[in-house]
């Protein structure tokens, strides 16, 4: 059963469409939760002004990294090439699958950076002093929840360069068996990033509301936060070894 | 604010320059990008083709499916002899990313006893600034031991340093650009052994503190606890997390830094990756590893 | 494994795809929840410091049991993968 090259073709375009367009979505809703806070915060505090702004932009600038890596995915289909080479349906189920694990998941990931960013600027409305010290929490906190993120991002990558062609004369079961495992493991770990993702910013958030809140107990809450972080997002590992095996074992 | 630079943020300054001459000299400004306009069509594409960077993925990440599949003698080895050493003793499938393995690690084991030689050679009362930063690194992470264990029990902290140590520097050894130079921790085995390692330890621990029996009857107890079979799934568990959270981080920043760096021809962006994914992911896996062992053990002799 | 039915090959991608979507959805629950307790011990951290050591304890082991879910549905997928 072969495939000709339209249909890969017609993959990687839906690919890149269902990557960029799901990204999108919380990408924006995350970006627009730190402009929210950060307006509320001048309003509060209209001396910090400058502080605020900066940090509103830098936190938004993090928050969507995320979406960046979907445009990233969708660029590399678009563009990668994609449209000369072979490999038959492996490679069309693969392309297809990358596109869903990047655009699930940046789900969870911009939503916790943006809850992150946004309470790290109602800290720096109340502490205005102590403001360089909680955008560089934000920065990190951002950085642990964009881990899952990254997960994602290199299980599309892999999808994209690591999936062999096709092998002439296969059985058409075996054939569909590990096209749809491709899929699969796309699912998993498009679906898995998402509640870590927005586990791991909801502990940055509060770290950053408490740095404002208490901000000589500033070692210790960074310690808990990253040791919360580590294992709160032991279920994207495990769903990360789910898409390994998926992709390479079966 | 102090006008004068800190060290930490001189060495940082230093590093970045460093890193960027590696890249660029390590790269050979190979130029194999193509952006603009063919045929009407806006082209943003390798020239190399799709395939060489699937068979550079292949080679960088599964070293023996690569040489298997091409057939040739491997490189690595310098000479056959070693090379059939090796497959004596590995077998043929997996003697080549053993050698790698092996070679990194012996290299990060010799630059730590180096380290530590150099260090103890030259103890002084007014410490000089090197022994400053082993000193703040030993004092942070023994008061994290008498945090979480009590006073009594500091003399775990050699165990944890070194396993921080340990951790670090092999996940900091990626960053130097040396064609063939790789992560310890990016091979699954490590991190795997690290985990059974430090959880082992945990159970030996509380064994020693509370008695057989009495560890045990947290597991073995179907009156108390009704569950106790998935008590022990989670106690596996524990390792699969422990150890696939740093091979999954660290493999994960590898497989980016060479996609993208394939991508962009290596011109600015690989040096702010290899920067986020050395340092920063690193040491907070490194960090993050070291602690969970730690608390670990609080959490299983403090009932 | 090369050359095996239509109908076999059905169930096995049925199994594949049931592990992949078992483990991705079993993955969203833990990792708020965990994420909750998480943020919940900062917060507990900053306002009573002297505990911290009880309250890290107290987060630990609150997210193992919130994080069983998680490893059911690891358990589940492993099986979906290797047995069927």
């Amino acid at each position: 059963m072969e495939l000709s090259v339209e249909y890969i073709r017609i993959a990687a375009y839906l690919g890149a469409g269902i990557s960029v367009g799901l990204g999108a979505i919380t990408t924006g809703i995350g970006s627009g939760i730190i402009a929210g806070e950060g307006a509320l915060g001048v309003m509060r505090q209209p001396k910090a002004n400058d502080q605020l702004f900066r940090t509103m932009l830098i936190g938004q600038a993090a928050a969507q990294t995320a979406g960046i890596f979907a445009l990233v995915i969708s660029m590399l289909l678009i563009y990668g090439g994609f449209d000369i080479t072979e490999g038959g349906w492996y490679r069309a189920a693969a392309l297809l699958a990358a596109g869903l694990a990047m655009g699930i998941g940046a789900f969870g990931p911009s939503l916790g950076a943006g809850y992150s960013g946004g309470e790290a600027c109602k800290s720096v409305a109340r502490m205005p002093k102590h403001g360089n010290a909680i955008m560089g929490n934000m920065l990190i906190g951002q950085a642990l929840s964009q881990t899952s993120a990254i997960f994602a991002l290199v299980v599309a990558l892999l999808l994209l360069y690591s999936v062999p062609n096709q092998p002439i004369g296969l059985s058409v079961g075996k054939i569909l068996l590990k096209s749809i495992s491709l899929i699969g493991a796309g699912m998993a770990i498009g679906l898995g990033t998402i509640g870590p993702g927005a586990g791991i910013g909801y502990v940055a958030g509060k770290a950053n509301d408490m740095m404002g809140k208490f901000p000589k107990e500033r070692s210790k809450i960074m310690r808990t936060m990253f040791l919360g972080a580590a294992v709160s997002e032991s279920t994207a590992i495990y769903s990360l070894v789910v898409a390994f095996l998926l992709i390479f074992a079966v | 604010m102090t006008k004068k630079k800190s060290p930490i943020l001189k060495i940082f300054i230093f590093f970045i320059i460093i890193e960027t001459a590696l890249v660029f000299v390590s790269s050979g400004f190979n130029k194999q990008l193509q952006i603009g306009f063919d045929d009407g069509k806006f082209v943003f594409r390798n020239i190399q083709s799709h395939y060489d960077l699937q068979e550079k993925i292949t080679e960088e990440f599964q070293i023996d499916e690569y040489y298997r599949q091409n057939g040739e003698t491997p490189k690595i080895y310098g000479s056959n002899k070693t090379y059939e050493f090796f497959k004596n003793i590995f077998g043929k499938t997996t003697a080549i990313g053993t050698f790698q393995l092996l070679r990194m690690l012996l290299i990060v084991d010799i630059l730590l006893l180096f380290i530590a030689l150099l260090i103890k050679k030259k103890l002084l009362k007014r410490p000089s600034q090197p022994q400053i930063l082993f000193e703040m690194v030993y004092t942070a992470l023994e008061q994290f031991v008498t945090e979480t264990l009590g006073k009594e029990k500091v003399n775990f902290t050699p165990y944890i340093v070194t396993l921080f140590l340990f951790i670090w520097v092999s996940n900091m050894i990626g960053m130097i650009p040396i064609p063939g130079f790789m992560e310890p921790t990016r091979n699954l085995n490590v991190p795997l052994g690290l985990g059974i390692l430090a959880v082992s330890i945990v159970h030996i621990t509380a064994i020693k503190v509370k008695g057989v029996w009495g560890h045990l009857k947290n597991y073995v107890n179907p009156v108390k606890n009704p569950l106790f079979l998935l008590d022990i799934i989670g106690e596996i568990s524990k390792v699969v997390s422990i150890s696939f959270r740093l091979f999954g981080n660290i493999l994960g920043g590898a497989i980016i830094i060479t996609v993208v760096s394939s991508l962009v021809s290596y011109v600015v962006l690989p040096v702010g990756l290899i920067l986020f994914f050395g340092l920063f992911v690193g040491t907070i896996q490194a960090f993050v590893f070291t602690m969970l062992a730690l608390t670990y053990i609080g959490v299983e002799i403090s009932e | 494994m090369d050359n095996i039915t239509l109908a076999q090959g059905i169930v096995k991608a049925a199994a594949l795809l049931g592990a992949g979507m078992c483990m991705g959805m079993g993955a969203l629950g833990p990792g708020v929840g965990e994420g909750f307790v998480a943020g919940k011990a900062c917060e507990g951290i900053a306002r009573s410091p002297e505990n911290a050591s009880l309250i890290t304890r107290t987060m630990l082991v609150g997210q193992a049991v919130s994080e069983s879910t998680g490893i059911y549905s690891l358990v589940i997928a492993l099986l979906l993968i290797f047995s069927t």
